[in-house]
């Protein structure tokens, strides 16, 4: 227990400076409520709209395909600077790994999950085909 | 890294490269046979690929896996059943509108996931394999996304899993700190060499990991999940949750505990005695009060984990082969309780109430004695193979000499007669209603590959039940000699 003291005393003060923060802002702040108070910015352009904007469903696709291609760069990138210590099998092991992701990739393009304009360019066996992402 | 030591992970690769081909296949020409049987053959080879690869074991390949007896034992479990859990989709989803081809993808994925479970050594791997098992787990649970149950049995299941992975990891953390080694059998090595090791720690490393466990085995009191997931997720991917999810995970607790020698702590010990009787009894009262038959055999796995425990409890070699025996039975009896749901659902919806199952012998005589012998062998009467599974459990039991765990053991098995009665009581009766049955709708032709698979298993069961030895002999050579 002798070795936890240090957390604990900083979880005190954590709470401590923040309570100070609170408390202190509320004692030594003014107090006012005019007409833009309660808005979202106080100052500048009066804002319009709802802020509920809705976005379409591919945003959320195309952010997907941002993390996902985003992580395999990162992996790759994490095997080039090792490369030559690896040696064979590390090279083996990377062009597996690129190997799964194009068949994924070509997946994708046929499922028209890259289509972004509208109606999927094809549609096969007469059915429609509904996007799995 | 020699060449041989990459070789004996062919199953591994197999699994895997049989899952890009199914997605490429799937993306020149969308058909669900060929969909199918591509898998099959993906399983085919992968479970032939055990017998190339056993002269070479057992084999430490890299850090992170161990290619021993044990290891390939339970990746021939996982595979098989995937193989009958796959015959019994392509007679589901044949009947649903939409695309069922990507399942397959994600079935063969969750073996591969469970084929690296049960050969894991390693933190590194357990957490690789429950993920990549866990991951494909979510998108099949919630598969028919245009239901609500299956997307709110798909979103149950992500949240709680990956809440649970994160105690999981903790736990990992915590035991890494102190001993700063993740291998299993390096952490028993340290545990002799360091006393000086901080025993609050490891105690909270270990029940953090035990939480995982828990959770994932749907043990008492971590189960809460499991009725609702039973009864949204679709028949198959059910009895893939219930049988090959469990059994992988319960494979890689006998080797992580035993290994780690993580058991003999006295309080791991307690907990996980508490954790089995709790598991027990809850499953067993829980399972009396529903009217889904889903939801029974959910409340009825959580009663069954409990037994499993009780083998485990016991410690030694007759343990894990009486673990391993109950598992085999557990996952014949499952998979073909399962199966019939599967049989009996229809495009609308499942035949998951036991009102659906009233005069069912009058109508669907084959299938209801299935279903019959696949109830008495969870219930565990003679001559099935529950009874013979039961009786290894109650006698690993007994020769530890851990009698409050058998006594639970064998009082709430006769409360859970009650219920698997109840569904068998309601298949016989009836008669005159016939005509008023409220699911004469639920008659889907019986499928050749389903009907295969159910026939198979239900000569399993008795085979099992009646002459034993051979798949004793089988446990006895492989798994028993390796823990």
């Amino acid at each position: 227990m002798d070795a936890v003291w240090p957390i604990g005393l900083y979880f005190v003060l954590v709470v401590l400076l923040i309570g100070a923060m609170l408390v202190g802002s509320y004692v030594l702040g003014q107090r006012h409520d005019d007409r833009a108070t309660g808005s979202p910015y106080e100052g500048g352009i009066v804002s319009e709209g709802s802020a509920r904007v809705r976005f379409s469903a591919r945003y959320y696709l195309i952010a997907m395909f941002f993390v996902v291609f985003d992580l395999e760069a990162v992996f790759i990138f994490s095997w080039a600077v090792a490369a030559k210590e690896v040696g064979w099998p590390g090279y083996w092991e990377i062009v597996i790994f690129i190997g799964v992701l194009v068949a994924t990739l070509a997946y994708l393009w046929r499922l028209g999950a890259l289509d972004w304009s509208g109606e999927p360019r094809r549609r096969r066996e007469g059915k429609a085909m509904p996007q799995k992402l | 890294m020699s060449a041989t030591g990459w070789f004996t992970l062919l199953p591994l690769f197999i699994l895997g490269g049989a899952s890009i081909a199914v997605m490429i296949a799937v993306a020149i020409r969308r058909s669900h046979a060929l969909a199918v049987g591509l898998t099959l053959i993906g399983l085919a080879l992968a479970f032939a690929s055990l017998w190339v690869v056993a002269p070479e074991t057992p084999r430490q390949v890299t850090a992170l896996l161990i290619v021993d007896s044990y290891a390939l034992f339970y990746m021939g479990l996982v595979i098989a059943s995937t193989f009958a859990i796959v015959l019994l989709s392509h007679a589901y989803f044949e009947r649903h509108e939409g695309n069922p081809e990507e399942l397959y993808v994600l079935l063969l994925v969750a073996a591969l996931g469970s084929a690296v479970l049960v050969a894991s050594s390693n933190f590194i791997s357990f957490f690789l394999g429950l993920e990549i098992l866990s991951i494909a787990l979510y998108a099949l649970n919630a598969y028919l996304h245009t239901r609500r149950f299956p997307l709110e049995a798909g979103i149950k299941y992500l949240i709680l899993a990956a809440s649970s992975a994160a105690f999981l990891l903790f736990g990992m953390a915590l035991i890494y700190a102190e001993l700063g080694t993740m291998d299993f059998a390096r952490i028993r090595e340290m545990l002799t060499a360091s006393p000086g090791a901080s025993q609050v720690i490891l105690l909270a490393g270990s029940a953090l990991i035990i939480t995982g466990f828990g959770f994932k085995l749907a043990l008492v009191p971590f189960h809460l999940w499991t009725p609702d997931i039973y009864q949204g997720a679709p028949a198959p991917v059910a009895a893939f949750v219930a049988t090959v999810s469990k059994g992988a995970m319960f494979a890689l607790l006998l080797r992580y505990f035993y290994w780690s020698g993580s058991h003999h702590f006295g309080a791991v010990f307690l907990v996980f005695t508490v954790i089995a009787i709790a598991s027990m009894v809850a499953g067993n009262i829980l399972a009396m009060m529903q009217s889904n038959v889903k939801r029974v055999l959910a409340y009825s796995s959580i009663a069954h984990m409990g037994y499993v425990l009780v083998a485990f409890q016991a410690g030694g070699r007759l343990a894990v082969e009486a673990v391993t025996f109950y598992l085999v039975a557990y996952f014949i009896t499952t998979i073909g309780a399962f199966g019939v749901v599967t049989m009996l659902s229809n495009s609308e919806r499942e035949a998951d109430e036991i009102a659906d199952y009233r005069g069912l012998f009058w109508r669907r005589p084959v299938l209801a004695s299935v279903f019959t012998a696949m109830l008495l062998s969870l219930a565990g009467i003679p001559v099935t193979a529950g009874f013979v599974a039961k009786f290894y459990v109650i006698d690993a039991g007994a020769s530890s000499a851990i009698w409050l765990l058998v006594f639970v053991l064998i009082v709430s098995s006769v409360f859970g007669l009650y219920y698997y009665l109840r569904i068998v009581v309601a298949m016989y009766s009836g008669l005159h209603e016939e005509a008023a049955a409220p699911s004469s709708s639920l008659l889907p032709a019986l499928s050749a590959g389903g009907g295969f698979v159910l026939a198979v298993l239900t000569i399993l069961l008795v085979w099992v039940g009646v002459y034993p030895a051979t798949l004793l002999q089988i446990i006895h050579s492989t798994v028993g000699r390796a823990l």
